[in-house]
This record gives structure tokens, C-alpha cells and sequence, in this order.
């Protein structure tokens, strides 16, 4: 082997050894620092307010607009219990009927 | 001037999670019985007879009374599974009730719904008039459906929904307490308020007590399967549970009332403000 191709060589492996000690960190210059941990504590949670019902705004909010909001939802409920009363009033007057043949 | 906590007025309404899961139990019928009974049923002839004409089971040995009697049954059972489809949908949309007993109601109901179609397929089956007529008689007699059934759902749906209303009206009037608060610390005089208030709370137990009552008045009832005595009882029973929801309804119209009164005397400004009617 030429003397040439031996220098070729030799620089390939010198190189490549360095682009190796560089990649892992031995030559490069200040260390980063390691990067601050991302896993920061979540934010506090709104406070535990319970899931509103039916429509219901937030059990904490006493504003002219919550309040309306809550009437409405409880209306609307109001004509459910008339549709439920009448379904039970139909059940309780039904009267038999006697088959025939 | 002391305002009773609203918290403290409504301190009996209960969770109503604890209130109805032990005890609505829809009473099986016994009319798989019927269903499962050995049936003296023609065995399928499809062979030609000595007349020369082609006897296919049903068709041929059916009178026309038969037929009719079919179709009546066929037409009864339908209905009944449509008036169960819709019970179970509304089971489905209870609130205040726990999973558990939820998912036993509606395995109830579909247990009767399985029970009329197996019935249905066995009447459209029957060659012999008198097991027809069996089959036919117990629609009514051990499907107790309409006479028991579906009387129990619609009370359990009714009083789970005057304790849903009774619930959020609890929270409104927790609303409206913090507002009368504020109002009496602006020098505004909220002794017809702090009345109203009261009332409404009151008002609000008694409905959740009343919806109470009224499930347990009809959870335990038991088929009658044609008996008198057993019948006018579960009527009996099934009237004071309608009685005891009409007066929860009562009590829920005059608590909305107080929080009509409660809103004008604070001047909120809201749209829906008037009272809805209801019967």
C-alpha cells in the first residue's frame, strides 16, 4: 500500500475518531447544562366545583346572568315532571280490560 | 339579623343515590312459565293428505277466531313493548340514582320485553285453541305490564325527577342566600326575603321526603296474576304514590314561587323570571 493511502487512512480513522469523542461529549467545550425539567407541577386546578346539573351554571357564580341561567335549566325540568305526572297518572288510571275470544 | 344558612334548611334532603337504590324492585312476573310450558302444539304437516291438499301447520288447522285472537295478541304484546321500550329509555335518563340499581331496572325491563317476544313467536305458533287461548289470557294475567310494571318505572322516573329538581333548586337558593347576604349588608331590608328563602328550603325537603315516599309505597309490589285482593292493593298503593308525587310537584311550583319573590325583591335583572304554570 502506497505511503499515500496510509495517510488517507490514517486521517479517516483520526477524524472519525474525534467526530466520535465530539459526538459523546468529551471535546466539547462547557458542558450545557442539562435542561430544566419540564415537568413542572400542573397549574392548580380551578377550584372543585362540582359538575353542574341539567344545565346548571357554576355552583360559585352568583352573577345576574348565572342566576338566570339556573332558572331556565330549573324550568325546563319543571316541564319534565309535568310529562313525568301525566306518564304516572295515565299508569295509575289505566284500567283493565278483559280479553275475549 | 340571622340568616339561616341555606345549607342548614335543606340539611335533610338526602343523596338521592342512597335513597332509591335499596328499594325499588320490579316484581318479576312468573309468565315465562307460561312460555316454557309444554305446549300441545300440532307437529307440521307438510305432506299432502288423502284430500289431496297441501296442510302446512298453521294456516290450515287456524280457524278464522284463531287468526283473530292472533293477531289481537300480536297487536297487544306490541304495544306493550313499545310502552317498555320507552320506560327503559327513561330509566336511562335518571339521574339521582345509582349505576347499579339503574342497570338492574332496565335488566328488568328487558327481561320482560325477551319474555313477550318469546311469547309472541310461541302465539304465532299455536295450532290448538285452547293453548291459544292460554297464551292469549296471560298478556294480561302474568305479564302484568301496564297493571304493575310500568306503573313502578314512571313512579321511580317521576320522584327521580323531583329530587333532581329539588337538588338544583337547592343550589339556586344557595345562590340566592349569598345574594340576600350581600343585599342586607348594602342596608337593603331583607326580612321578606330571608322569609321566602326559608320557605322555599322547606318546601324543597318536603318534595325530596314526598318523592321518597312515594317509591317506597311501590317498590315491593307484586304481581297480582289475576287476584282481586292482591289487584285493588297494588291500585291502592300505586294511587298514594300518585298522591304523594303531586304533592312533591306542589311543593316544587311553590318553592319556584319563592325564588320568583326572592328575585324581585333583589331586583335581578333576569329573563326568565315569572313563574312557568304547571299543574
Amino acid at each position: 500500500m502506497s505511503t499515500a493511502i496510509k495517510w488517507v487512512i490514517a486521517i479517516i480513522i483520526i477524524a472519525g475518531g474525534a467526530w466520535l469523542l465530539w459526538w459523546s461529549g468529551w471535546l466539547g467545550g462547557i458542558q450545557q447544562p442539562a435542561p430544566e425539567s419540564t415537568t413542572t407541577a400542573p397549574a392548580e386546578a380551578t377550584s372543585n366545583t362540582p359538575p353542574t346539573l341539567n344545565g346548571m351554571s357554576s355552583a360559585s357564580d352568583t352573577s345576574d346572568v348565572a342566576v338566570a341561567q339556573d332558572i331556565a335549566a330549573v324550568d325546563s325540568q319543571m316541564q319534565g315532571l309535568v310529562s313525568d305526572s301525566a306518564s304516572v297518572d295515565a299508569s295509575v288510571s289505566d284500567t283493565p280490560v278483559t280479553q275475549s275470544y | 339579623m340571622n340568616i339561616k344558612t341555606f345549607s342548614q334548611i335543606c340539611a335533610s334532603l338526602l343523596v338521592f343515590g342512597t335513597m332509591l337504590s335499596p328499594v325499588l324492585v320490579v316484581a318479576q312476573t312468573d309468565g315465562s312459565a307460561d312460555v316454557n310450558a309444554a305446549a300441545a302444539v300440532r307437529a307440521t304437516d307438510t305432506g299432502t293428505t288423502d284430500a289431496g291438499v297441501s296442510a302446512t301447520a298453521t294456516a290450515s288447522v287456524r280457524t278464522k277466531a284463531m287468526t283473530t285472537a292472533v293477531t289481537r295478541a300480536d297487536k297487544e304484546i306490541a304495544r306493550r313493548i313499545a310502552s317498555l321500550d320507552d320506560a327503559n329509555a327513561r330509566v336511562q335518563a335518571m339521574q339521582q340514582v345509582t349505576p347499579a340499581f339503574k342497570t338492574s331496572l332496565s335488566a328488568a325491563i328487558q327481561a320482560q320485553i325477551a319474555a313477550l317476544t318469546t311469547l309472541q313467536t310461541k302465539i304465532d305458533a299455536d295450532t290448538d285453541l285452547a293453548t291459544l287461548k292460554t297464551d292469549v289470557q296471560s298478556v294480561t294475567k302474568s305479564y302484568r305490564i301496564y297493571a304493575l310494571v310500568l306503573p313502578q318505572v314512571r313512579i321511580a322516573a317521576a320522584a327521580d325527577r323531583a329530587v333532581t329538581l329539588a337538588t338544583m333548586m337547592n343550589t339556586l337558593g344557595a345562590k340566592l342566600q349569598a345574594r340576600i347576604a350581600s343585599a342586607g349588608s348594602a342596608g337593603l331590608d331583607t326580612t321578606a326575603l330571608s322569609a321566602a328563602l326559608e320557605d322555599m328550603g322547606t318546601k324543597l325537603s318536603d318534595a325530596s321526603s314526598q318523592a321518597q315516599a312515594a317509591v317506597s309505597a311501590t317498590a315491593s309490589l307484586v304481581p297480582d296474576n289475576g287476584d282481586k285482593t292482591v289487584m285493588a292493593s297494588n291500585a291502592a298503593a300505586f294511587k298514594t304514590a300518585r298522591k304523594d308525587l303531586q304533592t312533591a310537584q306542589q311543593n316544587l311550583v311553590a318553592a319556584r314561587k319563592d325564588v320568583t319573590a326572592i328575585l324581585k325583591g333583589l331586583k335581578v335583572s333576569t329573563t326568565a323570571t315569572t313563574t312557568n304554570t304547571v299543574q
